[in-house]
């Protein structure tokens, strides 16, 4: 710890920190447009100086303090005073204020239009550091052609003032390295390789980043300002990641969404798909019960449609019905869903539209917890120093995380290997071909990585659906629990200990679903099952909450009915459809990857006659005859916090199982692994994997942006 | 200066030649592991001096995926250096310094020599692929000032006429004699020595 | 009749040409400057210390075009007769204020315009099977 001074009080600080932290830490306002925390120093926007006084005398001159630490000082000398940093004085005040002045000599006045206007960071500090009273700059002002950077940036360059904060992030987050500043002095300008679009998953971020409007939101522009919305902290769905997002809405329309910082899950990142959906918000929209006529859906009321629905349950017996929940939905009613079926006396429930193997216990129990969880936890990634890759590509499925395993790699110490199709990650993966039975050959300790991973310090598995959605997939599950075991993955509980077994779902509904236990129960079908029974005609009656994700034609002749937002290919498969509100639209307990139950709340009410999902259930469940024992959100959550009593505990992730082995043997189910089928990854367009995002224009057209991308190429 | 932007106009490809690319691997070999990319300044002007004087965008991606180096740095670094050429220029590149010493030496009537000469435009090759001027910024031989660099050799303490002569020495395809032209054998006192008289020789 | 007509107009009515008052001042001290294309006519005191306009037909201010506009109000010293300004070639003719008149400005969306209202916050699209 080194000792300072900052205006006057004697401080104790990290001497890793830089001023600009260390003034942070003292509560002192620095301003700043180049340095932001989780970028690398650039130093050059020269907005931070602070006046430093060694030995007690002034300083030379002012330092750029977001570019040195407090280890750079120079040591105190015996009998000196300590050093002191000045960030008031009128020597600060008047350097910053010529830093100012040159960074406004070639900025446009033109804030009225610009969409940066009322959040920006240039706007803000001209308030403290601007002054008119000059006006030496008497020459013309620098003008700049605009950059193509692909359908989600909108670039406005003659704003740019050269903090370089994109180009850094594009390098060392995103992992692109296609942003870059050409040109020298006066004439710099800020453009990717011939105006090509950004290829990364995360470029709306750079839009956050920018202190100015030079970049700003294409699908944005000229929608709003920032004062006239209505900011909402909510929960993202477009991945399981559950990224904290703040929702912005005017009146009853979401205008945009931004990321919320929490270190533990995504820092201050978000995908393209979680900032750029909302367009698909006011698309394709379920607004009004329908009722299949005559081959015809027709519209219908609420009475009409429960109506139409406590017919068709009065006649169908519960083991010819079946429910499927889907990748969106909120705790609250799968929890619902599932009571009604329960007292209905269905069996056939499933959540795991995909097929994936999970959740059960050989002999068709629940299985434990940390058989379906990213135990690590997210955060953790970056202590790893040995990664397996199986069957997954974490920059589609889960985009956020993956610049997570980046951030981990770039620090050095993280071998990446990877068992599944060649994709670039953007970080170089160590390829062990895609032969699944190799999963085998590495648990019995025959294979390479073996080594590698066991003699790793915290080692870490990866497991996608890809590799878990298949017949096989409770033999990989259990072959992949088997090499957690036997290279030590499994350590102890607490804050020393470790667990790098982890799972990478793709859908944000899963991990509060199997939590709730909407599983296949005693001589229950799964999805797969389901499907081919309704095909058969095994199944009469399918209840559907936002699954999209199935084969819908493949449903035969069954009564489907679809409770959704989208009109997407459930609806349209629906014999009665029930509309449900978005997940911007509904309070809802969402549970992340690794077992973090996050609250998501309302911004905007659900568009026409739609409702909340679970009233719904519980409305239809009092005309089935079967009332559900809740009548409002604290009560059904009460009820869900008696079931699985870790959904009570919000923001919290649960950390590392007990390293129990009965636990570990009760993961999958071991068996043999079909080599001729090697794993195929779950998502094959990362733009519209659900149907908010296939309602959406913006995506749509980042889709076909993205067509001719290399996505499949070998990492660099 | 001006923005610098690549040429319109681009070649499909680039290649060293067998010649170039063992020179080029040796350059790459005396960089430390992992540090290769630093070649990158040499190779460009090597390339460009392939080229015949100028930058293209094949070459900038071909140097990027030869050092690993993605293409937006090679494209910064080439936009960045203002001796690497983004257009094509004449066979003689006459790179006026008009930097303040030979400014007051005269660099003025150098340009009006090159203007009258070869072309009224900067960055414009007349006499079709003969000759090409531009002003640059300090050649570094102030004590010879003015200065012009034609190729890789500097014509120093020039005037009017003196760029003239030049010029037509360059058009006749005779090969001028570099160094001063006012009789200077280096950037001695051009009226013989003023100090050190008594030391002898 | 109409002549009739016209003294009663003169008589009792201000917002037709001028009023009797400024008329009988402008006859006493003023001269004739020029006429414009609407056939108002400018009329100025010896010395230009006061400067009147005569409406051919209705009084309204923004009869007035822009290029005797200045000179009216003083901001310029030569009436456009004796110095007339530059036209551009992207000038539009000029129109005087329309408002009350069937002619009147109506915003996009106005209940009185069109009637198709523009895309409004909250506005979705519904899905139709």
């Amino acid at each position: 710890m080194t000792k300072i001074i900052i205006d006057g009080k004697e401080y104790d600080l990290d001497p890793n920190l830089t001023l600009l932290q260390a003034c942070e830490a003292a509560g002192k306002e620095i301003p700043r447009f180049c340095f932001h925390e989780r970028l690398s120093i650039a130093g050059n926007c020269r907005m931070c100086l602070v006046e430093v006084r060694m030995g007690g005398r002034p300083g030379p001159k002012p330092v750029a303090s977001c570019a040195q630490q407090l280890r750079d000082l120079p040591p105190v000398k015996e009998g000196q005073p300590l050093h002191e940093i000045v960030t008031g004085s009128p020597t600060v005040k008047k350097a910053r204020e010529g830093v100012m002045e040159f960074l406004l000599i070639n900025h446009p006045l033109d804030c009225p239009i610009c969409d940066q206007g009322g959040e920006c960071d240039l706007q803000d500090q001209a308030m403290a550091y601007g002054h008119d009273k000059l006006e030496r700059f008497k020459e013309n002002k620098r003008a700049v052609t605009e950059k193509n950077m692909g359908p989600l940036v909108k670039t406005i360059m003659t704003r740019c003032i050269h903090c370089t904060r994109c180009v850094r992030f594009a390098a060392e987050v995103a992992g692109v390295d296609e942003i870059g500043a050409i040109g020298r002095g006066e004439d710099m300008e800020i453009t990717t390789y011939l105006e090509k679009a950004v290829t990364s998953e995360l470029s709306g971020n750079i839009i956050d980043l920018c202190p100015v409007g030079a970049l700003t939101s294409k699908p944005y522009a000229f929608n709003a300002r920032p004062w006239e919305l209505k900011k909402i902290e909510s929960i993202d769905v477009m991945d399981a990641l559950g990224a904290n997002i703040r929702i912005d809405a005017r009146g009853r329309e979401v205008m945009r969404i931004l990321p919320r910082n929490n270190d533990d899950v995504n820092e201050e990142w978000i995908s393209d798909k979680t900032r750029f959906v909302w367009d698909g918000l006011k698309r394709q929209r379920l607004d009004r019960p329908y009722v299949r006529k005559d081959g015809k859906l027709t519209e219908a009321d609420w009475p009409e449609a429960f109506a139409a629905i406590a017919a068709r349950f009065a006649t169908t017996k519960p083991e010819r019905m079946a429910a499927i929940v889907g990748d969106l939905a909120d705790a609250e009613s799968i929890k619902a869903l599932k009571d009604l079926m329960t007292a209905l006396g269905v069996v056939n429930l499933d959540c795991r539209q995909d097929g994936a193997k999970i959740g059960l216990a050989p002999d068709g129990t629940r299985g434990p917890r940390a058989g379906y969880l990213f135990n690590s936890g997210i955060a953790s990634v970056e202590a790893a120093d040995a990664l397996l890759l199986i069957g997954t590509n974490p920059r589609m499925e889960a985009p956020v995380l993956n610049a997570r395993i980046r951030k981990a790699w770039l620090r050095g110490n993280l071998n990446i290997a990877r068992l599944g199709p060649p994709a670039d990650l953007n970080y170089p993966v160590c390829e062990l071909g895609n032969n699944p039975a190799d999963l085998i050959a590495i648990a019995d300790g025959r294979h390479a990585a073996f080594e590698t991973l066991k003699s790793a310090k915290h080692p870490m598995l990866i497991i996608g659906m890809g590799a878990l959605a298949r017949p096989d997939g409770a033999a990989v599950l259990a072959a992949c629990a088997k090499i957690a075991s036997a290279t030590g993955m499994i350590g102890p509980e607490g804050e020393a200990g470790w667990n790098g077994f982890n799972l990478l779902h793709t859908a944000a509904a899963r991990v509060a679903a199997l939590d709730l236990g909407f599983l296949p129960g005693q001589g229950g079908r799964d999805t797969a099952g389901i499907v081919a029974g309704a095909g058969k005609g095994e199944i009469d009656t399918l209840f559907l909450l936002g699954a999209d994700e199935i084969d819908t034609r493949a449903l035969g002749k069954a009564f489907v009915i679809y409770l959704g937002s989208h009109g997407d290919k459930g609806a349209h498969r629906a014999d009665i459809i029930l509309p449900g509100a978005a997940y911007t639209e509904k309070p809802g307990t969402y549970v992340n990857i690794e077992g973090r139950v996050q609250r998501a709340n309302r911004a905007s009410f659900p568009p026409g006659e739609a409702k909340e999902d679970w009233t719904i259930l519980r409305a239809l469940s009092e005309v089935l005859g079967r009332k559900l024992p809740y009548d409002s959100l604290a009560q059904l959550r009460e009820a869900m916090a008696s079931d699985a009593p870790h959904v009570a505990q919000l923001d919290k992730a649960p950390g590392f199982p007990p390293a129990d082995p009965a636990i570990w043997r009760a993961i999958g189910t071991a068996g043999p692994i079909d080599n001729a089928h090697p794993f195929v990854y779950p998502i094959s367009d990362f733009y519209l994997t659900n149907p908010i995002a296939r309602a959406s224009a913006t995506l749509a057209e980042c889709s076909r942006s993205s067509a001719g991308r290399p996505l499949a190429s070998a990492a660099e | 200066m001006s923005t610098r932007r690549l040429a319109p106009d681009q070649p499909a490809t680039f290649a060293f030649t067998a010649e170039n690319l063992a020179w080029a691997k040796d350059r790459i070999a005396k960089y430390p592991d992992g540090r290769q990319a630093s070649a990158i300044v040499p190779l460009l002007w090597r390339a460009q001096e392939q080229q015949g004087g100028y930058v293209t965008e094949p070459m900038l991606r071909y140097l990027g995926d030869m050092l690993g180096l993605s293409y937006i740095r090679v494209y910064e670094i080439a936009t960045f250096y203002t001796m690497f050429n983004l257009a094509p220029v004449g066979r003689h590149l006459i790179q006026v310094c008009t930097t303040t010493p030979c400014m007051l030496r005269g660099s003025d009537e150098i340009l009006d020599a090159c203007k009258k000469h070869i072309g009224p435009k900067p960055q414009t090759v007349y006499g079709e692929g003969l000759w090409s001027w531009m002003e640059v910024e300090c050649l570094g031989a102030c004590v010879n000032a003015p200065v012009v660099q034609i190729g890789k050799d500097f014509y120093e303490d020039l005037d009017g006429p003196a760029t003239e002569r030049l010029l037509d020495d360059l058009k006749a395809g005779r090969a001028p004699k570099p160094g001063p032209a006012n009789g200077r054998f280096s950037s001695e006192p051009l009226g013989g020595a003023t100090t050190l008289k008594e030391v002898k020789a | 009749m109409r002549l009739l007509g016209r003294l009663f107009q003169l008589l009792f009515t201000w917002w037709n040409g001028a009023t009797i008052g400024t008329l009988w001042t402008i006859s006493r001290t003023g001269q004739l400057v020029g006429e414009d294309e609407q056939g108002n006519r400018y009329y100025q005191q010896r010395g230009g210390s006061r400067r009147w306009v005569v409406y051919n037909g209705y009084a309204d201010a923004s009869r007035v075009p822009p290029e005797w506009h200045p000179w009216l109000h003083h901001t310029l010293k030569e009436p456009p007769t004796l110095a007339p300004p530059k036209v551009k070639p992207w000038e539009k003719e000029h129109v005087p204020n329309m408002t009350g008149t069937p002619f009147a400005y109506r915003p996009p969306g106005s209940l009185a315009g069109t009637g198709a209202r523009a895309r409004g916050t909250g506005d979705y699209e519904a899905w139709k099977p």
